[in-house]
């Protein structure tokens, strides 16, 4: 049997196509319809249209996970940004050594997300942590602090936890952004006599643009979805200060073991994913 | 104020300010995995007591040896390495195809299969959480390893293709002509002609899905209630108690669950963030 080249190429997809069928969309369609079921293991599954998203708005923890949620995805977001930018500003004048540098740099991101979190859990630790020694001794706090009990420290105590994995990555694109600018644009600018800062902005930055993008896309894509640090750090407390999104669903669902209304949090949970990645995607495309 | 403008201009243009900069954030950086390590060498008794001592008193194994020796650690990494290598070889081997049948061989529809995977990237696998429940529930797949290994196929898969297809766009189409000239058959053309020569990206792809699966975290902590089958990352939670959490010994975990992670960082950095890249922008 003769194959034609397009025949070829559908067949050695399929298995693949069958699969991401079967475990993304299968799943997604699901997630539709049980949003719209009565479906709490106590009384008999039930149609009921608009039931669950109603008494989402009703609950009292929604509306403030929603607002932890957008804190902790911007906030981890824009440091490992600042952060990322400024290693990779550094990185890519770095000529001696870069191979170790490159390692170093790289180190946190082969820690996993939930460890981080026990890392510096054991860091920020109210009596024997290093952090307030360190800080007293430099004679920046007079007093120890305990960033567990208070609901804004905690927030920052995660966002460090969170982006301090994040870091490598968002480096290693915003390197690969820069070290695409051809060098000549470079020695161009410094005959014309432009300062340090010049260069940055009128060639480092409109040039890297697509790279940073592509890097803030990513990052907040991930800090959104994924809830390991504050799983491992804060349990979502000090009074629900780190109760965001997806640790409300994760956190109810042996509590309550109601599938119907859980739905409705994922379905929320998707479409706000949908709609940060639009705003990039949008970006993007339209340059 | 123009002169002190001036000389940060000069002082930013210096050649050795970034080596500066660098060394003074990445000390930061790495301080917690050098805390960890610390941590790990000192006895219990010596994590309660103020002020921290920065280098341990008394320097002792002792956590490293009771982990794997007297706790039930070690099931749990062959647990995390039986999920990660079985995954990572049914992930790789699928991707592989999926990403060669729309890299080279276009067919109708083969940019909606590409877009197909780019959706399903972007679908939060956590919002999945229910409807996997439900699923795994049914099949009798809730507290197995194999219930784990297909949520982490789940996860890794899309982003495998997507790796992968770029790393294939960039294969030369002229060794698949020629090759084909020759009269090898299309099958051949793939198994002795671009699996060979693409092994370093393929390497590169199976590392970051090792990674992704050996880090993953919260599916095995939702599926997973007995030790028996509980991977690494969940584990490790045995030696956080209600009294207290038993930091040299977490600590020491901590050090056994990096370890993976940075020796394919020091092997093969560059193939790594060849893949993180691909994986990243959209050609």
């Amino acid at each position: 049997m003769k194959l034609s080249e397009s025949r070829f190429g559908f067949l050695l997809s399929f298995p693949g196509l069958l699969v991401i069928i079967l475990l993304s969309f299968f799943p997604t369609i699901m997630l539709f319809i049980t949003s719209f079921l009565r479906y709490d293991n106590i009384n008999p599954i039930t149609f009921c249209a608009f039931e669950n998203y109603e008494k989402m708005l009703n609950d009292p923890l929604f509306l403030p996970s929603l607002e932890k949620t957008l804190v902790f995805t911007f906030g981890t977001t824009s440091l490992t940004f600042c952060v990322g930018l400024i290693l990779a500003l550094c990185l890519s004048r770095i000529t001696k050594y870069s191979g170790v540098f490159r390692i170093l740099m790289l180190l946190p991101w082969a820690v996993p997300l939930v460890i981080s979190g026990f890392i510096w859990k054991w860091i920020f630790d109210p009596v024997y942590g290093v952090i307030n020694y360190l800080l007293i001794k430099i004679g920046l706090l007079a007093n120890p602090i305990n960033i567990f009990s208070d609901p804004n420290l905690a927030m920052i105590g995660v966002i460090v936890a969170d982006s301090w994995v994040r870091i490598p990555f968002m480096c290693v694109i915003l390197l690969a952004g820069f070290e695409s600018i051809p060098q000549d644009l470079y020695e161009a600018a410094k005959v014309d006599g432009a300062n340090a800062f010049q260069t940055f902005r009128y060639i480092s930055l409109p040039l890297a643009m697509p790279a940073m993008a592509t890097g803030l896309m990513i990052t907040s894509m991930f800090s959104f979805r994924t809830i390991d640090v504050i799983c491992s750090m804060t349990k979502g407390g000090p009074a629900r200060a780190t109760y965001v999104i997806g640790y409300f669903l994760q956190d109810q669902l042996y509590r309550t073991l109601n599938f119907g209304y859980l739905s409705a949090l994922g379905i929320i949970m998707l479409f706000l994913q949908l709609a940060i990645i639009s705003i990039f995607i949008y970006y993007l495309f339209k340059r | 104020m123009k002169k002190i403008t001036a000389i940060i201009y000069k002082a930013i243009e210096y050649h050795f300010t970034p080596y500066l900069v660098f060394i003074l954030i990445i000390s930061i950086l790495l301080f917690p995995i050098v805390w960890m390590f610390i941590t790990a060498l000192k006895p219990l008794s010596e994590t309660f007591i103020y002020p921290p001592t920065i280098i341990p008193e008394k320097l002792t194994f002792s956590a490293f040896e009771e982990v794997l020796f007297k706790s039930p650690i070690p099931q749990n990494i062959l647990n995390s390495l039986i999920i990660t290598i079985t995954n990572v070889i049914i992930t790789t081997f699928f991707a592989f195809f999926v990403a060669c049948g729309i890299s080279k061989y276009r067919y109708k529809g083969s940019k909606n299969v590409l877009f197909l995977f780019l959706f399903s990237r972007i679908i939060p696998p956590l919002a999945l959480l229910i409807p996997y429940y439900i699923l795994l529930t049914s099949l009798k797949l809730i507290n197995t390893l194999n219930g784990l290994i297909v949520i982490n196929f789940y996860i890794c898969f899309p982003l495998a293709v997507w790796i992968l297809k770029s790393f294939i766009d960039d294969f030369p189409q002229d060794l698949i002509d020629a090759a084909r000239i020759d009269g090898c058959s299309r099958i051949g053309i793939i198994f002795r002609i671009m699996i060979p020569l693409l092994a370093t990206s393929i390497a590169a792809t199976a590392i970051i899905v090792f990674l992704w699966t050996w880090n993953e975290f919260i599916f095995a902590a939702m599926f997973t209630h007995t030790r028996e089958v509980q991977p690494l990352t969940v584990g490790i939670y045995y030696f956080v108690g209600d009294e207290y959490v038993d930091w040299p010994r977490l600590s020491a975990t901590a050090i056994i669950a990096t370890i993976p992670g940075i020796i394919f960082l020091i092997m093969a950095q560059k193939y790594i963030i060849k893949g993180l890249i691909a994986g990243a922008i959209k050609k």
